[in-house]
Formats: C-alpha cells, structure tokens, sequence
C-alpha cells in the first residue's frame, strides 16, 4: 500500500534520477513512467531519425518508440548505473530504430537472390587483365594480381560472401547477418578476422599495404 | 572477389589489430561515451577502444551521431 501511495505521489512528477526510473519501471511498471519514457523516446527519436526516414515520421517514431519501450521494461535491470538512465534509454531505442530502417530499406532482397555468388566467377581483376595487352601487364598489376590470390587463399567462404555482401552489393551489417543466419557483432568479427589474416600474411611475405594501395 | 573489396580491405590493415572490440561491446559503452562528449569531456582519450570501433564500424558510428543529436534535442546536459 506504502509503494502504492508512493507511485501515486510520484506520477504527478517527472522521473529525475535513475532511481527513480528504476523503481517506476519495476514491475508491475507505473503507467506514467511508462508514458512520461515513451514520450521521451519519440521526442529524442525524431530528431535522430529525420534525416532518413522519407515519410510518415511521426507513426514510424511512435511505432519504434513503443517497441523501445517493451525492450528497456525487459531488460532495464542490466543498466548499470553509468550514465543518465535516460541515455541509456534513448541508446536502446536508437538502435532499434536503425536496425528497423535498415531491414525494411532492405527488405526486397531476400538470401536466394544473393546466393548466386559463385567463388569460381571471373573477377574485376582478371577480366581488366585479359583485355589488356600482354604489354600492358605491369610489375604493379602482378603485385595485385598476387595479393587478390592471398586473399582469396586466406578467406573462408563465409568470410567472402560476407565481404561480397558488405562491400560489393552495398547491403547494411544488419541485414547482412539476418541473411546469414548471424547477428551483427559475428559479422563484424568475421570481417575483422579477414582484415586481421589478410594483415598477417602480407606481413609474412613482406608486402606493404601502402604499396599495395597506390598501385591500385 | 574483386579488386574494390581487396581495396577496403587493405584500407584498414594500418587500423587492424588483434584487440578490436566487437559491436556489442561497443554497444554496452555507448551511453557512458556520449555521455562524456555531451558534457564536454573526450571520450576518445578515456575510452579508445570504443573510439577505435566507431572509426571502424559504420552502423555503430550511425548510431552514435544519431544518440548525439537525439541527446541534443532532449537537452539532458545542456
């Protein structure tokens, strides 16, 4: 009855400190803190979405903002304290707004479509290189003929489809890892062991990526 | 594979070490390190690894400017 009295009092106020968040957000959560984080979420999410949201803005931020809202009431106890809890909060529904606007950018494209990708397909490389002339291939052009077989060497499979996917057909780390099966900090570990193999081979046989580059 | 992945790739070797966070570590900082740059303060000296990955990841550094200018418009520490 205590607590009781002690949300009712509360409602007519706003939520200042973590505590007091916390505590209204608790189950079973006090209705206005829930609004009063709501109303807050779509305030914050439209000035961080606007620039990438076409139209309907305001039903997209709302919509958001209320999927925030049931996430942070899931998991509020792993705030930890370091920051506003309202930092926390906005962190939470910026994420979930991006990944939104990202698979439905996406959402067209489905994993049989990019499944065509074939390892053994001729690449840039090679196709530039049988139209030119004999003379044309230069010491510079053997040097990144050589370093696109390391790479291809090195790479697994799912590391090349995943650069396939990233860095030639453009499409975001989100969808990429719901494409395969993943999620988004595995996708990101799989390029970085790929930067990190390619790195430590180029090293082994003495390549410089800098030379590399500027012959490229 | 074609030249313009091999490219990026290279790229980032000079950035590429052993000790780089993933996204979800970076994601479980975020709000402390744009708490620290809202209020004026330099997160990248305090936190380089989280620093380091917003360089390298372009969905987390997204995320990042748009929780900055979120913040901003709320005016929790202006």
């Amino acid at each position: 009855m205590l607590n009781w009295f002690k949300r009712r009092s509360q409602s007519s106020n706003s939520y200042q400190t973590n505590e007091e968040w916390i505590s209204a957000l608790k189950p079973p959560p006090d209705e206005e803190a829930i609004h009063q984080l709501r109303t807050y979420l779509v305030r914050g999410l439209k000035a961080s979405l606007y620039k990438y949201v076409d139209r309907d803005l305001d039903d997209f931020v709302e919509d958001i903002a209320q999927d925030s809202v049931m996430k942070i009431l899931d998991k509020y106890d792993t705030f930890r304290g370091d920051s506003k809890f309202t930092t926390w909060a906005m962190k939470v529904a910026v994420r979930e707004g991006y990944s939104e606007l990202r698979k439905k950018r996406y959402n067209d494209i489905s994993l049989e479509q990019y499944s065509r990708y074939d390892p053994d397909e001729k690449d840039a490389v090679e196709i530039e290189h049988e139209q030119a002339g004999p003379d044309q291939l230069t010491h510079e052009s053997m040097l990144v003929k050589k370093v696109m077989r390391i790479m291809e060497e090195e790479l697994t499979d799912k590391q090349q489809k995943a650069l396939q996917f990233l860095m030639i057909d453009q499409i975001p780390m989100t969808v990429v890892s719901e494409m395969m099966g993943s999620n988004r900090n595995a996708i990101y570990k799989l390029v970085h062991d790929a930067r990190l193999k390619l790195k430590n081979r180029l090293e082994i046989e003495g390549i410089d990526p800098e030379e590399i580059l500027n012959q490229m | 594979m074609n030249t313009a992945v091999l490219k990026m790739l290279i790229s980032k070797i000079p950035h590429t070490h052993e000790d780089e966070i993933g996204c979800d570590d970076c994601f479980d900082e975020l709000h402390k390190f744009a708490e620290m740059e809202l209020k004026g303060k330099s997160p990248e000296k305090a936190m380089p690894l989280i620093q380091e990955h917003l360089d390298n990841c372009g969905e987390c550094r997204q995320e990042y400017q748009a929780l900055l200018e979120g913040m901003k418009e709320l005016k929790e520490y202006s």
